[in-house]
This record gives structure tokens, sequence and C-alpha cells, in this order.
């Protein structure tokens, strides 16, 4: 079974004065072990997208299955509940907490779930590790290059051993190196682990690098194939 | 990483921040324990100067004497019942009094006067008039007399002329009033010497009477000189007498003090016609509180279950002085709410940018998996840390101020001290010792801070994290 079913969902952003549809008639499986990229043009609806599949906002119309629980089942704290365990994200930028060390960015949602604290300075250490950044780990996050910080994120969305993680524009703020680097990394993760990874981009090298890319085009999906 | 920590952690990121805000806790709690100090400091100052010092915090009489208080509504003296009351144990004094108002006059001047006729002994014990024994006077006789001899520099005269009519009751309280000038010790051991007044405190047996200072100085009479008194009666007599003055005191109360005289009780019975009577007990207590108060009354009332006597508090017969003190009080109270209020908009917008600086961390907290609960909690958790720290110094500084303060009382100087004992006043500004006010003051600061996080909690509740990781 896949570990994400989209039906029939339409987003439809209606709090301004014009009514704009950012997705329109979206079906899409994602299995498990997945490497997949959503491309498109800004404003496509990428970010949309990402955000139903992770249960951060609603599909006016249509639902979306993850694992075997439909989200729009769900609500409040239970909803944010089901995210802290099942699902990863790294975000554009900005996603870790200023105050806390890496390792204590990876911890805090091993924290969340109710690790122990032993086990999850364990855990962070090797997350960490995992991503190259094992002598990083009392750094704050304004100490890290903003790549070091992705991998931090990286490591963080690893922690809570989620089902998938989704990555929005994860190398939009990193020079060509770094983002090499972070899907390196991702890429070996998705191999060796089997971690499966949904990411957002609209740059040519992050592409090529997806074993399925899903093109997204004024919200709808243009073209899905393998590669 | 416990959630303690990481709330330290936020609030040292912005360390400015965090400084202003406990230190405008800190001043506030400083500014309120203190001005509420003085504050209730100096009614206690009020009642004591009034209350302890003349009236008494309790008074047993008869019930009609309170609307109407005339000889004709005395009592029997009953030295059972006057026992009886003093065996309680928050009583501290009894005495008994008869009082009744009389036209006094000495050559062509006249006064109307409260005669107060009191048992000397207990009354030393109950409200010490002989402690206010006035030893010096500025007269113009004194003046006089200095002149005579060409005592006095131009400077020392007038000093003197500004003081007439004063009376101090030891060297050290005239002397003061010399402090600032330049006045040998040869001139102020003359100034001495000539202002003296050979006074004494009455006696059971006397048939004399000690009259106030600003009286004394109304009627222009001083020790030796004698009293013409005209009053009415028990029962309509018309009572008339003549009275040497034995000493002169100087009452606190600036009224009381311009119409006092002093009669030993047997003298004051015999002269209005009252064999026995008095009109009222007055009864001072060792603790004064509410509840206290309430108790010993009660005690009182059973005890004189059998005669034909009521028990007042000083708040039942003293409505001006309770009114007075209980406007002031408003104003403190009102005082202190706008300084909360200021400090609850104070430590309101500080929420407000922190919220916004940190909405986009919130979202990324929530999307991660935190509840927003517990996230609403650790920004309750900074506030309450900034909170305890800033009443914790306040208090720190606070309670040892009121502490020196209320063991050495602020004692005023120059035109506000004049101004305090022109009124009767000692220039005194006691503070409160340490009470539930101290505590009042912590626990608003505590709800304004509350208050104030009802923001951060309604936007952690309300935001969408969609929006939140936009920003
Ligand atoms: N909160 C919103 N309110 C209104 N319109 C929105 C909102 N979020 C996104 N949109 C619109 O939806 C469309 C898709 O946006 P988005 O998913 O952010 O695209 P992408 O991530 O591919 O750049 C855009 O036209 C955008 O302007
Ligand atoms: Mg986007």
């Amino acid at each position: 079974m896949a570990i994400i079913e989209v039906v029939n969902v339409d987003k439809i952003y209606n709090d301004s004065d014009v009514k704009v549809v950012a997705l329109s008639g979206i079906n899409l499986m994602i299995e498990q072990g997945e490497f997949t990229a959503i491309v498109g043009p800004s404003g496509s609806g990428k970010t949309t997208l990402l955000n139903l599949l992770g249960g951060l906002d609603t599909p006016t119309n249509g639902k979306i299955r993850v694992g075997d629980v439909w989200l729009n089942e769900m609500k409040g704290s239970k909803l944010i509940d089901f995210r802290l365990r099942n699902i990863g994200f790294v975000f554009q930028s900005y996603n870790l907490i200023p105050v806390l060390t890496a390792g204590e960015n990876v911890e805090l949602i091993m924290q969340l779930q109710g690790v122990p604290a032993m086990q999850r300075k364990q855990v962070a250490a090797e997350m960490l590790s995992k991503v190259g950044l094992a002598d990083r780990v009392s750094s704050r996050p304004a100490k890290l290059s903003g790549g070091q910080q992705q991998r931090v994120a990286v490591a963080r969305a690893l922690a809570s051993r989620p089902k998938f993680i989704l990555a929005d524009e994860p190398t939009a703020n990193l020079d060509g190196k770094s983002a090499e680097s972070l899907l390196q990394i991702m890429e070996h993760l998705n191999r060796t682990e089997g971690v499966t990874f949904i990411f957002s981009t609209h740059d040519q090298r992050v592409v090529s690098r997806a074993r399925r890319v899903i093109l997204l085009e004024d919200g709808k999906i243009k073209s899905d194939f393998a590669q | 990483m416990s959630y303690l920590k990481m709330a330290q952690r936020n609030l040292w990121r912005n360390k400015r921040r965090t400084a202003i805000t406990i230190s405008s806790i800190f001043f506030a709690i400083l500014l309120a324990i203190v001005m509420r100090s003085f504050q209730l400091g100096s009614y206690s100052l009020m009642i004591r100067n009034a209350i302890e010092q003349y009236y008494g915090h309790i008074r047993v009489q008869h019930p009609d004497y309170a609307d109407d208080p005339s000889l004709e509504n005395t009592f029997e003296y009953d030295e059972r019942l006057l026992e009886n009351i003093s065996m309680i144990p928050n009583v501290k004094t009894v005495t008994s009094r008869l009082e009744t108002f009389a036209l006094a006059s000495s050559g062509n001047i006249t006064k109307g006067v409260l005669v107060l006729g009191i048992e000397p002994e207990s009354e030393k014990r109950f409200s010490n008039p002989e402690h206010f024994l006035v030893r010096y006077r500025l007269t113009q006789d004194a003046l006089d007399r200095l002149e005579k001899i060409n005592a006095l520099t131009a400077q020392t005269r007038e000093v003197i002329l500004a003081y007439l009519g004063e009376s101090f009751t030891n060297s050290a309280k005239l002397v003061r009033i010399f402090e600032d000038e330049q006045v040998s010790a040869d001139e102020l051991y003359r100034v001495l010497d000539a202002t003296k007044v050979k006074g004494r405190f009455l006696r059971e047996a006397d048939s004399g009477v000690v009259i106030s200072s600003r009286l004394a100085t109304y009627l222009n009479v001083s020790i030796g000189d004698s009293l013409i008194m005209l009053s009415q009666g028990y029962q309509g007599a018309s009572a008339a007498g003549v009275f040497p003055i034995l000493g002169i005191i100087r009452i606190p109360n600036p009224d009381l003090d311009s119409r006092m005289v002093y009669m030993p009780l047997a003298l004051a019975q015999n002269f209005t016609y009252s064999p026995n009577r008095i009109a009222y007990f007055a009864i001072n207590l060792y603790n004064t509180s509410d509840e206290m108060q309430k108790a010993t009354t009660y005690s009182i009332q059973v005890r004189i279950a059998d005669n034909e006597l009521e028990v007042k508090t000083w708040q039942n017969l003293n409505r001006v002085l309770v009114q007075q003190i209980e406007s002031d009080n408003q104003s403190g109270k009102a005082f202190l709410f706008l300084l909360y209020i200021v400090v609850f908009f104070g430590i309101y917008g500080t929420v407000i940018m922190m919220v916004h600086e940190r909405m986009h961390e919130f979202g990324v907290l929530v999307a991660v998996g935190m509840n927003k609960l517990r996230l609403a909690l650790t920004v309750v958790l900074e506030m309450l840390i900034m909170a305890f720290i800033g009443i914790a110094l306040g208090y720190l500084v606070g309670l040892p101020v009121i502490h020196y303060y209320q063991i050495h009382p602020i004692r005023l100087t120059g035109e506000m001290a004049k101004m305090m004992m022109d009124m009767g006043f000692e220039p005194l500004m006691p503070m409160a010792p340490f009470g539930a006010y101290v505590v009042w003051q912590g626990v608003s600061i505590l709800v304004m801070v509350m208050l104030a996080c009802l923001y951060p909690i309604r936007k952690i509740i309300r935001f969408k994290v969609v929006d939140a990781i936009k920003r």
C-alpha cells in the first residue's frame, strides 16, 4: 500500500477578494522509499501541496491518506501529535530553534516524543554524524552555515523516525556546493536506509538527482515520471 | 533540555528587553511597597496621635452618649466593672473620664473649652499626658524679659518672633529652632532660662487644672494664673469655679490642643455636681487588628451585659478620621492601580514584540509536533521567570528599606517639619512594618503579567502553521 494517497484534491485560497486556485484535481500515490521531486515554476503550488501532505493545511476538496489514516479525520492536537510521530519536515530556511544547540535541536523532537534523555543524546549524536556534523553537536544555529543548518534540520527530521520527510525547497537559500552536499546526504540516506524523501525545487541540478519527478503547473500535475 | 533552561536561554537571547522588563517590575514593586508603607505608616501615626494618645481604641458609655454627649448621659462609676474589663487579655489600659463643655476666661478673654475629668495615675498609663508637659514657652513676656536685659541679637530675636506662642516639651526641641542660625551658647542659655516653665502634671487631690498649650497662648495665661470656668452641671445646675493653672501640656492633635482643660476626676465631678458619675471608660488595646478588636469588643460586651451601657470602637465614634484615612487610602490605591496599568502596558508591549519576532519559530515548533498548549506554557514560563526575578529583587531591596525606616523613622526638617509641628504632629514619616500589603503588591504584578500572557496564549492558539512558517 502506498504511504501517501492523494484523492481529487483542490486547494482554493479564498481569504482575499480574489479567489486563488492553488491546486486543482490532484491525484497522487507515493510509495515507501521514494526519492521524489516536486518541480514547477514559482507559484505553481509546490509549497501548497507539501503543506497538505504534511497535514499543515487542509484541502478545500478531496482527501489525503498518510499510512492508514485519513488526515481530514484528525484535528488540533491529535493532528500535531500525528505529525510528530509520522512526518519529518525540512523548511526552506530558519528551521532551527536559535537558542538550542544543533544537538538540542535534534533532541527536542525526541523529547516531544517522550524518548528518555540518555537515548536522546545518543540518537542525536548519531543523526548528526549521519549528516556529517558530528563535531557540531554543541554549536548554536547562528554559528553554522546555511548548508549546515539544513543538514541539522535533516538530522532532526530523521531523529523522529518518520514515515517520510517533506522538504520544501531545502536548497533554495544555499550556494551550489552546499546544495550539492545536502542532496548527496539525502540521497545517501534514501539509498542506504530507505528514508522516503519528497522535496520541492526549481533547481535543475537538484531535479536531476530525483528518481521520480512530479511537474506542477498552475496547480495541476503536468507530468509525473521516473528517471 | 528542560523547558526551564530553554526559557532561560530565550530570556538571555534578548538581554536588553529582558533587563528592561525585569527592572520595570522591580521598580514598580519597590515604589509600591515603599509608598504603601509610608502611607500605612502615616495612618498608624495618625491613629496613634489621635486615638491611642487621647481617644482610646474602645469606649464603654451610656447608649445615648454617642448622640448626646451631655452630663445627663453619664453613668455611675463602677469599680468592679472597670476591673473586669481590665482583666481581658487584649486590654492594655482602661481609664475613666468625665467630659463636659465649659467657658474658660482669664482677664477679658473667654473661650469654649473641653473639660476632661481624669484619674491622673491611670491617665498617665493610658494617654500619658504628662509626657507632653511643656517645659519652655516662647511667650511675649519671655521676649520682653530678654529684651529688657539686652540679651538678644537681631537674628535670635527674629527666630523667636517667628515662633512666638510656641511651646516645647524639652530643651532639645527649643534649641532645634535655632539650628541653622549662628547663636552663641551663652545666648541660647539665656533664652532657655527666660522661657522656662515650671508646671507639673495633675495629682488626684489637686484642686487646679492643667491646660493645653494653644489654649494657654490664646488666653494669655501661664502657670500660677487662674481660670474662671462656667458650665452647666448635672441636671441643669449651674456650675462655676476658679481653678489655678498647675501645668501646660502640648497635645499633638492641634484641635484638642486649642481647647483642653484637664482636671482630676473628683474635682470635675464636684464642679459639675455629678458626684461619682463618669462619661465613659476609655480603653486601649494591645493588638488593634480588626479581628482582635472585634473579639475584644465582644468580650467587653459580655462583661457589661448587666449594665445599661454600650461598647463603641474608635471607628464608630470618629467617622471623620476614618473617612479621612479611607479617602487617602483610596487615592493611594488608585495610584497603585495606575502604576500597575503602566507596568501592564510595558509588559504587554514587550510580549507583543517577542511574539512577533518568534512567530516563525513557533510555526516550526508546531509543524514538527509541539503541542500548542505546551508552546504557550513555555512562553508563560518565560514571563513568569521575569516576573519572579523582578518581584524578588523588588522585595530584596524594598523590605530592608521598609524595615530600616520603620525602626528609624525619617525625621523631616525645614519647612515641612515646621508645618507638621504647627499641626501638632511630630515631624516624622514612619513606615508600616511588613504586612499583607507587601504580599499584595507582588500578587498584583503577577496578575498583570498573567493578563499580559493572555496575548501570546491567544496568538499561539489561533495562529496557522502555514502562515507562521511563510514569514
Ligand atoms: N495563503 C495564501 N493565500 C492566498 N493565496 C496563496 C496563499 N498561499 C499561496 N497562495 C497562492 O497559491 C499559489 C501557489 O502558491 P505556492 O504553493 O506557494 O507555490 P510555489 O510554492 O510553487 O511557489 C500562488 O498563486 C500563491 O500566490
Ligand atoms: Mg514555495
